[in-house]
């Protein structure tokens, strides 16, 4: 077959990974695993080798992102983010975010630039931080109002000011990130979002309901994508046009990712990616399922059983303790459904999506990583 | 000091900023009065009685009450269950499927409601009858609509 929707599967770890990301070459790997950021190289043949542990956080790490300079940044609910600067000899010496919050820091986001970047947190708050070259450390700046919630996700604009998060009071927001002295007017200047961007302030805000799990721009279209818990796929734009499409399996969404302007990838619960096209104008539908089990002939337990009993018969009663021990060995489904489904390459939740390989605005091959603690990628 | 760990710190911090029940309430533009739902409980009770139960419960499952207040949505929930029960058992699964996809999320709001209250409980066997037709024709999707919709019929 020419076409594999699987380009590879990493089995890394034995806990649940919560975000992943690769650096810019895609050497190397890093991904949360318990306490502890895991950082794997990818280029001494196809198994990755664990090149460092960065285990700074005494409590869950939950997400991380690399740098276009290389800089490792992760969060935990220990209310820290550390920047992990990568020295000559292959370590990383971490320096402490102050970012004076007093719940779990829970999603992370690098500014296009590299300069600055955004923590979302329970706190309700989003922490914008930035280096301040006086004091050796990192500094941040917080967005407050009108934050009701915990903020899940959060998105820079390729202009590095607008920055899109979600949360669990069940708003999209759009805030300015702009910081003085770092960002100049000129990268906002003509946006089709407002005239002025002062630090903090509320851009636009969408009311959506449920919690949302993950947010996405679209710098090139000036559009904000997100999904929500019950599994839903929304695109918003600037003139407040409004788009929604459910799930095909009414299972909630985690993740989401524009493959180019007109498509959107989105995997959560069901284990598998799902793409959206834009099918005219403020309309989008479900296009096709990426890895998904094909369910031909499903055999459900019942007619399983059928099936057992057959070749039973066929068999005749003779050896009658063996074909009992073969009859509970085959009735074992090993927390399956029915006896016969092919596995999706990831076993367990996504959590998140990120693209592998890009060209001319067009991802053709995408990263993602799950509760089973894989990482796959997938071609689109 | 031994039960410490149950102290609620929040309680001492004026800004710690613990959802209220008016923070998750969605932002209507406007409240729907009981007086200005009353002709479509009308008009639903006349279609159910005439035994046009597809277009009763579709008219039941439209544009619900959602920014009411608690009495509003009782009364239409009343009439809602009303057209429900008239529903013989043959036709459920007829009806369930000549619905839209939304009308399909707002009809399992009404089972849960219905469910959840002493009126519709002692309706609970039909109540089940509908959900169970209504997870065969559109699967969990209604479900998890319901639990993460924060607009309560």
């Amino acid at each position: 077959m020419p076409y594999q929707s699987v380009a590879a599967v990493y089995k890394l770890v034995k806990a649940p990974i919560y975000s992943h990301c690769f650096s810019q070459d895609k050497s190397l790997l890093a991904v949360t695993c318990k306490n502890d950021c895991l950082v794997y190289r990818f280029d001494n043949g196809p198994a990755p080798q664990l090149v460092a542990t960065l285990a700074n956080h005494d409590k869950t790490v939950t997400a991380v992102d690399i740098s276009i300079h290389g800089r490792i940044l992760t969060c935990s609910q220990d209310r820290n983010a550390y920047v992990w600067e990568p020295l000559s000899d292959g370590t990383y010496k971490p320096t402490l975010v102050l970012l004076r919050i007093n719940r779990a820091a829970t999603c992370v986001s690098w500014a296009p630039n590299g300069y600055k970047f955004a923590v979302g947190s329970s706190a309700r708050i989003i922490a914008v931080c930035y280096y301040e070259q006086e004091n050796n450390w990192w500094v941040s700046k917080h967005i407050k109002k009108p934050i009701k919630s915990t903020v899940q996700c959060l998105s820079w604009h390729a202009n590095g000011v607008l920055l899109a998060s979600g949360g669990t009071d069940g708003f999209m927001r759009i805030f300015s990130g702009f910081i003085k002295g770092l960002d100049n007017k000129e990268s906002v200047a003509g946006s089709p979002w407002g005239e002025k961007f002062p630090f903090g302030s509320l851009i636009r805000e969408f009311y959506h309901g449920s919690y949302i799990e993950d947010v996405q721009w679209r710098s090139s279209v000036e559009k904000v994508g997100y999904v929500s818990h019950e599994g839903a796929l929304t695109v918003v734009d600037y003139a407040n046009n409004h788009a929604k499409v459910n799930a095909p399996d009414g299972l909630p969404f985690n993740a989401l990712l524009w493959i180019n302007d007109h498509e959107i990838l989105c995997a959560g619960f069901s284990n598998h990616p799902v793409l959206f096209a834009e099918s005219g104008a403020n309309q989008w539908q479900f296009a096709k399922d990426i890895d998904k089990v094909i369910a031909s002939a499903s055999s459900p337990i019942a007619s399983g059983n059928e099936d057992l009993d057959e070749s039973e018969d066929a068999n005749g009663n003779g050896t009658f303790g063996i074909s009992a021990l073969r009859k509970f060995k085959q009735l074992d489904l090993k927390g399956k459904v029915s006896t016969d489904v092919k596995e999706t390459a990831h076993e367990n939740t996504i959590t998140q999506l990120l693209p592998y390989a890009e060209a001319n605005g067009q991802v053709s091959k995408v990263s993602a990583c799950g509760l089973d603690g894989k990482v796959v990628i997938y071609n689109i | 000091m031994s039960d410490w760990r149950r102290i609620d710190i929040d309680a001492f911090d004026p800004e710690s900023g613990r959802l209220t029940k008016q923070d998750v309430q969605p932002p209507h533009a406007s409240q729907i009065t009981l007086q200005e739902i009353t002709p479509k409980i009308s008009q639903l009770r006349s279609l159910a009685s005439s035994g046009d139960s597809k277009s009763a419960v579709a008219l039941a499952v439209s544009d619900p009450p959602y920014s009411g207040d608690e009495n509003t949505k009782a009364e239409y929930f009343k009439a809602v269950l009303e057209t429900l029960t008239q529903v013989r058992q043959a036709d459920i699964a007829g009806v369930v499927s000549g619905l839209t996809s939304e009308q399909q999320d707002t009809l399992v709001k009404y089972l849960y409601k219905g469910m959840s209250i002493p009126e519709g409980q002692k309706q609970g066997g039909i109540l089940l009858a509908w959900f169970e037709r209504v997870t065969q024709v559109a699967g969990v999707r209604p479900v998890s609509h319901f639990i993460n919709d924060r607009n309560t019929v």
